[in-house]
């Protein structure tokens, strides 16, 4: 049994911040519908959308014709969570608003992640991943601005994910709720509030900043003993802040002398010192090669990393204990090929979650899906012909590019 | 007013961030949480952001090195739902309080385990910081920064990715509870918090073309987004969006002053060359605005827009929507007093969650839930460590 075996969720989001949190729930084991327009998700453009889209069944129907909100219903019925990233009113308009849903099945769990917030000054705009990013102070300190840089924007997807991931918990903190008491109930997360988490360490004190560490100019680290250095041949991280690690790094490096310096004498004066200590290393390290140092330092006991340079992704995706892990996943998909991403990123004892299978094509899984809510196959042909649903047909590759 | 989690105990035996953190996103849902640290308690609370990640829990001591102690943290164990640690693979089985001893005597436990790398990698006992997982694992290779090579990111993204998969995973075991009437074992880890954020970026595909892997591709400079940051007067820097999802009543061109330029889609589209010509265009005409009239000026012709700040900026004037999504809150700490922190950042309507006080003291409620386990106030030292 998969944990989640059993769960129906149903997707109505596009882009990323919506559909990457049922992608997620899917690999933990729920059946995850896609309910996409019959012109196609406004993302299938190739990464971004392949990389949040795995495992689920897809149904193209179109919302704005009566006979396909009636599909749209009938699933609702069935379904124990409503996902969707819609802006402001776009759901209630379509008629899939939390009120719809809740009188077609009042147990059922609705969850709407936004660009900005549910209520207040900016919640009508939506919005990427950027702005978050700038408005939660993330591009400032990645960039160091203080120290006379321009801001840098994460290119991870980061607060995309967050929502994503916030609505994961969200959905599944009520789903549980809904077991316990058979009360469903709507939430919502945002883009935004997901920015926050990220500087969650962020802090006042009577109104005033409590310090936390900050980048230096070259982007090397926040500490003289947190921070990576240049190396002969290339870049080392090391983590020696505490005291038995920074004696006996100085050690390591021959600069024993170090240790008995009255502004390294601990964690708080190394800190305040951490330029002169720094232009103390440096040269050492440039010396040998960083697998030379790397080794040097394990010996010692010294906590340090070699960068990996994971020549986009290759060398992270085909690592063996990272396969081994379940890391990694691959999968055939009718338009790509062989498509390697993540694997399973929570291990369970008892209820391992599973993947199931590629990214899905526009309505592939239409026709299934309706007989299974009791459409016969002359309707499903009537409404196919109508433009009420759309399955696969010769005409697919020149209609959509996945 | 009920919270989700209502009657969910949770032992959170983590330190850092991923655990913690992971933690917070239950018991500010209603998840009863109790920090069990060390007789000198968790090292990590010498760190500032700590005061916000051990916030809505109590705390307990327990000496695991001692019987006392081992004793009693098993009668605390069987009173729990959950149990969070985030040691190197092997450490908690070497105390005696392992997956196979705490499945054995209490089946109904889920035990999550938060190590920097997972059991059997051959980083498994390598040191966990989130900065060696971020050099490792190729995050610090993948970002461009502002000079060629690997560059530090300030955000510890490893941990923050983890974060969310940590009460993912035991939410999903709680719920699966509820079918097999059994506990099991959750892992995840530092390094599955890496890949948490590589779906735009890392895939291997067989049939792609370049330009598949060129969109979202690392760049030097940076890539489309990095290129709609501007820089204002008095050098305050803002982030402008290329869609809102509402119709711009004025072209961010036209409150600009500029004329002739091309809609945002077409130069997206453009080759960089000459997407550097205009742009060098609209960095001049930035410079001469007013940063605050400028995001005004933006957002009333509904483009979206934001300045670049700090998140202490954010909580002291703060920002607006944040302020509106209970996002700005008021903590009363112990340790610090009258602080301002982030809310809570899932809302969920019908069962509200809520900051439940500030990071508890080091074994502060020693008494209090060790006497609720029917231990006396003689037993306390034996298992607190505490004197």
């Amino acid at each position: 049994m998969h944990a989640l075996e059993g769960v129906l969720l149903l997707d109505f989001g596009q882009y990323l911040a919506g559909p990457f949190g049922p992608m997620i729930i899917g690999d933990l084991g729920a059946d995850v519908i896609k309910v996409e327009p019959v012109a196609g998700d406004g993302m299938r453009i190739g990464k971004p959308f392949v990389g949040c889209q795995r495992g689920k069944r897809d149904i193209a129907v179109n919302l704005k014709d009566p006979a396909g909100l009636d599909v749209a219903y009938k699933l609702i019925e069935r379904a124990d969570i409503v996902h969707h990233n819609m802006t402001a009113g776009v759901a209630n308009k379509l008629g899939i608003g939390y009120d719809d849903c809740k009188r077609i099945n009042p147990d059922i769990v609705y969850c709407n992640t936004w660009a900005y917030g549910y209520d207040g000054p900016l919640a009508h705009f939506g919005g990427l991943d950027p702005l978050y990013q700038a408005a939660t102070g993330l591009e400032y300190e990645a960039g160091a601005v203080r120290s006379g840089n321009e801001p840098l924007y994460y290119r991870f997807g980061m607060t995309d994910t967050a929502n994503a991931m916030l609505s994961v918990v969200g959905c599944l903190a009520a789903l549980y709720h809904q077991r316990k008491t058979g009360q469903g109930q709507m939430l919502w997360t945002s883009l935004l509030d997901g920015g926050a988490v990220f500087a969650s360490d962020a802090m006042l004190v009577d109104g005033q900043p409590v310090e936390r560490p900050t980048l230096d100019k070259e982007q090397r680290g926040i500490d003289a003993l947190y921070r990576l250095y240049e190396t002969q041949d290339g870049w080392l991280q090391i983590a020696a802040f505490r005291d038995a690690d920074f004696a006996a790094l100085c050690d390591a490096l021959a600069l024993g002398h170090l240790r008995d310096d009255p502004r390294f004498v601990d964690m708080r004066s190394r800190h305040e010192h951490r330029d002169p200590l720094a232009a103390e290393l440096e040269p050492r390290f440039r010396t040998r090669t960083a697998v030379s140092w790397s080794l040097a330092l394990d010996d010692a006991g010294v906590p340090n990393e070699i960068p990996l340079d994971p020549k986009a992704g290759e060398a992270m995706l085909y690592d063996a204990d990272n396969v081994a892990a379940g890391l990694t996943a691959e999968y055939e998909h009718p338009v790509l090929g062989r498509l390697r991403q993540f694997g399973q990123l929570i291990d369970f004892s008892e209820t391992p979650g599973r993947i199931g299978g590629p990214p899905p094509l526009t309505g592939q899984h239409t026709r299934d899906i309706m007989e299974w809510l009791g459409y016969d196959g002359v309707r499903i042909d009537e409404l196919r012909e109508a433009g009420v649903v759309y399955e696969p047909d010769e005409h697919y590759r020149e209609r959509f590019m996945l | 007013m009920a919270g989700a989690l209502d009657g969910v105990r949770i032992l959170d035996l983590s330190w850092g961030i991923a655990g913690p953190l992971g933690v917070l996103l239950l018991a500010e849902q209603g998840a009863d949480v109790i920090k069990v640290e060390p007789p000198g308690g968790d090292p990590f609370r010498a760190y500032a952001g700590s005061h916000v990640w051990n916030r809505s829990r109590r705390s307990v001591t327990v000496d695991l090195k001692s019987d006392a102690g081992r004793e009693a943290f098993g009668r605390l164990a069987d009173s729990a739902d959950v149990l969070v640690e985030s040691f190197r693979p092997g450490v908690m089985d070497r105390l005696g309080v392992g997956y196979d001893v705490l499945h054995a005597a209490c089946p109904r436990l889920i035990y999550a385990s938060v190590p920097a790398y997972p059991p059997g990698h051959r980083f498994a006992d390598r040191p966990g910081y989130d900065a060696l997982v971020q050099a490792s694992a190729g995050q610090q290779f993948e970002q461009p920064g502002w000079r060629m090579g690997p560059i530090f990111l300030h955000m510890p993204m490893p941990s923050m990715g983890t974060v969310f998969l940590v009460p993912s995973g035991i939410l999903a075991a709680l719920i699966a509870r509820e079918t097999t009437g059994r506990g099991q074992h959750v892992t995840t880890s530092l390094l599955a918090g890496v890949f948490l954020y590589t779906t735009q970026i890392w895939q291997q595909v067989e049939h792609a073309s370049a330009g598949y892997h060129d969109l979202m591709g690392k760049s030097y400079p940076p890539g489309i987004h990095q290129q709609m940051i501007f820089e204002c007067a008095n050098r305050e820097f803002v982030h402008a969006s290329v869609m809102s999802g509402l119709p711009p009543k004025r072209s961010q061109d036209e409150i600009l002053g500029l004329e002739d330029a091309p809609d945002p889609f077409t130069f997206m589209s453009m080759p960089p060359e000459e997407r550097a010509v205009i742009n060098a265009r609209r960095r001049e005409a930035f410079k001469h605005h007013d940063r605050a009239e400028l995001v005004a000026e933006f957002q009333a012709n509904n483009h979206a827009i934001e300045p670049v700040i700090t998140m202490e900026e954010a909580l002291s004037a703060p920002h607006p929507q944040l302020a509106a999504n209970g996002m700005v809150a008021e903590v009363d700490d112990a340790e610090l007093g009258r602080t301002t922190q982030i809310g809570v950042p899932i809302n969920l309507l019908g069962t509200p969650g809520a900051i439940r006080g500030g990071q508890p003291g080091v074994g502060e409620h020693n008494a209090e839930i060790w006497g609720e386990l029917g231990y006396s106030d003689d037993a306390l030292s034996k298992i607190s460590g505490v004197v």
